[in-house]
This record gives C-alpha cells, sequence and structure tokens, in this order.
C-alpha cells in the first residue's frame, strides 16, 4: 500500500486521532472523581484553617469539617462552629485580584470585631511578588486579629504586628494588597450585615 | 467567575511589569536565535503581535462555545495548539494574497511561531484566569506588544556587545541570558510607575 | 551522526554533557524556568518533561514507517500533546497541590522545543530501545541544570530545600531569588561555567545559538 497516498493519509490520521483521545478520555473519566473529592478537600481544608481548626491528616480533614454546618444567611453560605463558648463564622469569598480572581476563606468571631484566620484557596498572582499572599506569614496576620472600626488596613511600610484593624502588605505588590484590603472589608461588611443584625 | 479587572491595567502589565518574555519565561527559543539580528527580531515580533491577538480571542471562542459546553476541557492543549497551527496557515495564505511585500518580510517567521511557547501561554493563562473576550484579546495584544519590545531591545543591545571582549565561556548563550536578567530587573522598576502590582 | 556515537553510554554523555540541551543549544526553556523558585514543583515539572520526552520518542520510532510525511509534524505534535496530558491529568488527581503550582506550565511542555527536536533529529531514524534511552537522557540533561538553577533559588530565596528550613532562622531571604530575573542570571552563569570547563577539556563546543 502507497503509505503517501492521499486515502492512507486521511485513515491513518482518522485513527491516530481516534486511538489517542478515546485513551485519553478513558484517564479522564477515570480520575475525574478523584479530581473532584481533592477539590472539595481543598475547599474544607481552606474553611478549617479560616476557623483556626487544628488538623493533620486528609481523614481527620473530613472528621472535622462534619461537625461544621452550613448556614444559609440571605443566599450566603456561612460556615458555623462553636468553640471555647464562642461561635465563629467562615465564608468562601471571591474577588478579583491584579492578575484574575482571588478565591479564599475568612473567619471572624459571632460580633464581626476580629478576624479569626484567612485562607488563600486560589489565586493567579504574580509568583515572588502578589503570590506571597499565600504564604503562611501573610495569612497568620489574620489569626485573631482585631478589627479597627470593624474595617482591616493592608499597610505597605509594615510593622504592623499587635497594631489593631492593621496587617502587613506584601513588599513590592502594591496591587494585590490593596486588592486584598478591598476584597476584605467587601467581606467584612457582608458579615456584618447578616450576623451583625442578630446580636 | 470573571475577573474584574480594568482593561488598561491589563494592557500596561502585560507589556511592562509582567512581560511575558521577562516576568514569564515564555518565548525564549526563538528569542535567544533570532535577537542576534535587529531586522528579523522587528519581523518576528510583529508577527507575534499578529498572532497572539487572533490566536487568543479565537481560543477564547473555542474554549467557552465548544470545550467547556462538551465537557472536554481535559483535551484543550491538543485543541490551542490545533488552533494555533490553523490561525497561523490562514494568516500564512492571508498575506500572501494580500501584500507580496509583507509576505517577504513577516512570512518566513510565521512557521516558527506555531511552536513559541508564547503563544501557547497566553491562551493557558487566559483559561486558567477566566478572561472574558474583551481582556483575553487585550491581554494577548499586550502581551504580544510585550514580547515585541523586549526582543527589540535585546537585539539592539546584542549588537552594541557583540564586539566586546568577554571570557571565551560567557561569550553568545551565556552573555544573553545576563544581559536579559537585567532587562527583567529593569522591566520589574516599571512596578512602581504603574501601580498595578 | 556516526556510528561509534550511538552506543547507549555515548549517547547519554551527548545528551547530559557535551550536547546538553539546555547549556549547548539553549533548546526547552522557556517552559520550565518559571517554576525554578521552589525545588519540589522543579522536580515534579522535570520528571514529566523526561517522561514525555522518552515516551513520545518512543512512540514516534514505534510508528516512524507508518507516519505518511506529509502529516508527520502534525502526527508528533499529536502524541507529545497526548503524553503531555496525560502528566497533567495525573498530577490533577494525584499530586493536586503541585499541579495548582504548576499552573499553565504543564501544558507548556508542549511547545518544549527539546521533544520536537528529539523525536525529528533521533526517533525518526532508530529503533525504538535506542530512542527511548536518546529521549530519556535528553530529559535528564534538562533536569540536572534545572534542579541546580532551583537549588540556588530555594536556598537563598526562602532559606530551605524542598520545604524544608535549612538555613537559620536568623538568615535573611533574598527576594531577588524568587523573582524572574535570578534565573536568567543563573542560567548565564551555567551556561559561562558549563562552555569553560569544556574549553578546558579542549572539547568540540557546539555554537549555543
Amino acid at each position: 500500500m502507497n503509505k503517501q497516498s492521499l486515502p492512507y493519509t486521511v485513515v491513518f490520521s482518522f485513527i491516530v486521532c481516534f486511538v489517542f483521545v478515546f485513551l485519553l478520555s478513558l484517564t479522564h473519566q477515570a480520575t475525574s472523581e478523584l479530581v473532584q473529592l481533592n477539590q472539595e478537600l481543598r475547599q474544607q481544608r481552606a474553611v478549617l484553617r479560616a476557623l483556626a481548626v487544628d488538623f493533620e491528616t486528609d481523614d481527620q480533614i473530613r472528621a472535622l469539617f462534619a461537625d461544621i454546618e452550613a448556614v444559609e444567611y440571605d443566599d450566603m453560605t456561612l460556615y458555623r462552629v462553636q468553640r471555647g463558648g464562642e461561635t465563629l463564622y467562615a465564608r468562601i469569598f471571591a474577588g478579583s485580584g491584579v492578575w484574575g480572581t482571588i478565591n479564599g476563606v475568612l473567619g471572624v468571631d459571632r460580633e464581626v470585631t476580629r478576624t479569626v484566620g484567612l485562607e488563600i484557596i486560589d489565586h493567579n498572582e504574580t509568583p515572588g511578588l502578589g503570590g506571597r499572599i499565600d504564604e503562611p506569614w501573610f495569612k497568620q496576620q489574620f489569626t485573631d486579629k482585631p478589627l479597627l472600626d470593624g474595617r482591616l488596613e493592608v499597610v505597605r511600610e509594615g510593622g504592623t504586628e499587635g497594631q489593631d484593624g492593621k496587617v502587613d502588605a506584601v513588599t513590592g505588590a502594591t496591587g494585590t494588597s490593596r486588592s486584598m484590603q478591598t476584597i476584605l472589608n467587601r467581606e467584612l461588611e457582608r458579615l456584618q450585615s447578616v450576623l451583625g443584625g442578630e446580636a | 467567575m470573571a475577573p474584574d479587572i480594568p482593561l488598561i491595567s491589563l494592557f500596561l502589565a502585560s507589556i511592562f511589569t509582567s512581560n511575558i518574555l521577562l516576568a514569564n519565561f515564555l518565548g525564549m527559543c526563538s528569542f535567544i536565535a533570532i535577537s542576534k539580528d535587529m531586522n528579523s527580531s522587528n519581523g518576528l515580533g510583529l508577527a507575534v503581535v499578529v498572532v497572539l491577538t487572533f490566536t487568543t480571542a479565537v481560543n477564547w471562542a473555542v474554549l467557552n462555545y465548544v470545550l467547556i459546553p462538551l465537557d472536554l476541557v481535559y483535551l484543550r492543549f491538543i485543541v490551542f495548539i490545533i488552533v494555533i497551527a490553523s490561525v497561523v496557515q490562514m494568516l500564512e495564505m492571508i498575506i500572501d494574497r494580500v501584500s507580496q511585500t509583507l509576505y517577504l518580510s513577516l512570512g518566513i517567521f510565521l512557521p516558527l511561531i506555531t511552536v513559541n511557547c508564547a503563544i501557547l501561554g497566553v491562551s493557558l493563562f487566559m483559561e486558567i484566569r477566566q478572561y472574558t473576550f474583551v481582556q483575553s484579546t487585550v491581554y494577548g495584544l499586550g502581551s504580544g506588544l510585550g514580547w515585541w519590545l523586549a526582543i527589540m531591545a535585546l537585539s539592539a543591545i546584542r549588537k552594541k556587545t557583540e564586539k566586546s571582549k568577554v571570557p571565551a565561556g560567557l561569550q553568545g548563550a551565556g552573555l544573553t541570558f545576563i544581559t536579559i536578567g537585567f532587562m527583567a530587573m529593569a522591566f520589574i522598576g516599571f512596578t512602581g510607575l504603574l501601580q498595578v502590582q | 551522526m556516526s556510528d561509534a556515537a550511538k552506543a547507549p553510554g555515548a549517547i547519554m554523555k551527548q545528551n547530559l554533557w557535551t550536547s546538553n540541551p539546555i547549556f549547548m543549544q539553549v533548546l526547552g526553556i522557556c517552559s520550565a524556568l518559571a517554576v525554578t523558585n521552589l525545588l519540589s514543583n522543579t522536580m515534579i515539572m522535570t520528571i514529566g518533561v523526561v517522561f514525555v520526552t522518552a515516551m513520545s520518542s518512543l512512540t514516534v520510532s514505534l510508528l516512524k514507517s507508518l507516519i505518511p510525511r506529509k502529516v508527520r509534524m502534525v502526527v508528533q505534535t499529536l502524541i507529545i500533546a497526548f503524553y503531555v496530558i496525560i502528566v497533567d491529568i495525573v498530577l490533577r488527581a494525584y499530586l493536586p497541590e503541585i499541579s495548582r503550582n504548576l499552573g499553565p506550565y504543564v501544558g507548556l511542555i508542549i511547545t518544549n522545543c527539546i521533544i520536537m527536536g528529539r523525536a525529528e533529529a533521533f526517533a525518526q531514524s532508530n529503533g525504538p530501545v535506542l530512542s527511548f534511552w536518546d529521549g530519556m537522557t535528553s530529559g535528564m540533561g534538562y533536569m540536572g541544570v534545572l534542579l541546580t538553577i532551583a537549588l540556588v533559588r530555594e536556598l537563598l530565596g526562602f532559606g530551605s530545600l524542598f520545604g524544608f528550613q535549612v538555613l537559620p532562622a536568623g538568615f535573611e531571604p533574598w527576594i531577588i531569588m524568587v523573582m524572574p530575573p535570578s534565573a536568567f542570571f543563573l542560567i548565564g552563569l551555567i551556561v559561562w561555567i558549563g562552555k569553560t570547563i569544556m574549553h578546558r577539556q579542549g572539547e568540540p563546543v557546539l555554537e549555543g545559538e
């Protein structure tokens, strides 16, 4: 058979495409459930971290997450947990960063007077600059941070440790830091509007 | 959710502060080889601008109207590459018909572009960041212009350093990389001016 | 390529050293430099590249007598894309964190010129086993250079190796090492050192452009 002829070329290309795409869809099918589970686990882990719940293994995440109540307030889903006689709330948020959407979870106390924790689920900020919002030192600033007039300020000069309502910005990442400030304050306002009303 | 990013800052950032080549390392292969000659750099740079803008727009449409509805997003790498190859081929034919002079100056660079990682890279960034159609096109155009700017600047610098005496091992690629390093630092310096990152 | 150069040992020496794809031919750097600021990301990324290069060389070599000339490049691209998608799917399922960190750069393995280059220059005219070996060692030459860069960048930029803090707490991280320019400086230095050693040994040096 002539391997350079048109019919052969067409049939060959068709078979090659078919075989490869078929194999790929098999692999995709086989793993899609796992990918789904990974995503759920990632979200659960973020909620736990934002509520400052300690865990070590993936199984613990599932177990601990089962104790967390998901409550609906005006079409917002809040995650609620009781700890040390206190009720804490967390909400998954999405907002625009410099390059794309920043998804994360913010935890607050019942009266929204302090943040309990912050966790980033995903972001597209520049690695080494804005991307550093996902580093522990940045997120730990939000662990039990009292708010000032119900707001947060991301301060460029740094040195904010121990000051109410202020956290350090990421050096060199003005845009991302400003976006974080906007996103977080908008979140705080929303949380205040639903939680504050019940007090 | 599509991010709400002002078009002007997206445009400027993709040219300067987050230059596709200097910050994301994309499109290096042809960059190093071609930047030896300024005329070729100009031609290739222009071709990249045109191809990037078109392919990002077409890939956006393919992604949002074909791949996502059919749940075939996992095939995007193959599909994007095919779209890029076809767009390049079509542009080559159109340019050939429309203007012979343009074809002579641009046409030879087009086949090189199919395997330029910057083209596929921009499409993949567009997908991950969930840009809207307009954002994608602006991002594609900005990245192309940024690449063009970077290759022109580098080939101008290389022209100056060509005759300089440097240690034998550093000649060629070594010196070029270090030059690109300085350029990357300089471009990061735009950050303060543009206030986008 | 002469017949003497086709022995497995000679192929390995060539791919890892005398014609190392990165510092001698300056190929394929685009897809991977960006992930060199952390060792674990670089490790996974380059293992992916080694896998794709080896497997696509093997496949191209197996199919070489069946592929019509007209669609050769397209079929090669398809084969490469196939393996890259496999890598992407596997990472998403089993290493979700790393997959997220690598972002679009996994997909960019497709445009890595080394892979297409080996398929075209070697697998097209050699047997499957040798092609597999050639692809694998080319990928490893690439891995070596990138891991060296990542080692320096992570050590100085974060004070850690593979995520474990190794430098004392008082160490002030070099922010520049986390940022893109450092990768260019380091690769420039590596090319410089590599070429100088080769000049000393009197090896014929390919013009790396």
